[in-house]
């Protein structure tokens, strides 16, 4: 099975939306996909900025996304985990800094893991970062 | 239902008005849960849609029929063969 792993670093709802398309499109066409949410993505994913919608937004494209009701990233993320092989880490020194445990976050994280975990997963395939 | 060819569809995905990959995810859906040999057409508001259906289904191993523009949407036409 061909496999992707994401690096997402980014905040901004842009590139929030673009991982949760290409991962879980890429999962839904049989290919092995691995996320890992790290540095400022982390806090998007808190239940209290989904709940709000208090995510950061570059341009034009993130703040229709919002005011047209698309599905969000991490709703696209969980459609991509029902529908093929995707796991959505959580990086562990960012929990680390913020001082937060996983229930405060958004469900969709399969697990902590730290960058050796997660190159262990991600060996053999292609890595991009976000 | 039968499209412009005459070929008998057997279940039609109405994914009109949903952002890309909507079209796409309920065609997955609905595509898993259908028997061997069913035909499903594919309707979308999305013309990037239009274009990653086909390409899923040529990665995935299920047959690929055609492509029609209807009137302000598109109509992909799939057959599941495994």
């Amino acid at each position: 099975m061909e496999k992707v792993s994401f690096v997402l670093a980014s905040d901004a709802l842009e590139k929030l939306h673009a991982v949760g398309l290409m991962a879980s499109v890429a999962a839904m066409s049989q290919m092995d996909v691995r996320v890992f949410v790290t540095m400022n993505a982390v806090t998007a994913f808190r239940k209290e900025t989904i709940e709000k919608k208090s995510f950061r937004v570059e341009g034009e494209v993130g703040r229709r996304l919002l005011s047209k009701n698309a599905p969000m990233f991490y709703d696209l993320l969980s459609q991509g985990k029902m529908m093929g092989s995707l796991k959505v880490f959580a990086c562990g020194m960012a929990l680390d800094l913020l001082e937060e445990g996983l229930d405060h976050f958004h469900p969709v994280f399969d697990e902590v893991l730290g960058v050796a975990g997660f190159f262990q997963h991600a060996e053999g395939g292609q890595i991009l970062f976000v | 239902m039968a499209d412009d060819a005459g070929m008998k569809v057997d279940e039609v995905v109405d994914g009109r008005g949903l952002f890309c990959p909507g079209p796409l995810m309920e065609l997955i859906k609905s595509i898993q849960l259908k028997p061997v040999g069913t035909v499903l057409a594919v309707l979308s508001t999305d013309e990037g849609s239009a274009k990653d259906i086909p390409a899923w289904i040529q990665k995935v191993g299920q047959e690929y029929i055609k492509t029609d523009k209807k009137d302000g949407y598109w109509e992909v036409i799939v057959k599941k063969i495994k």
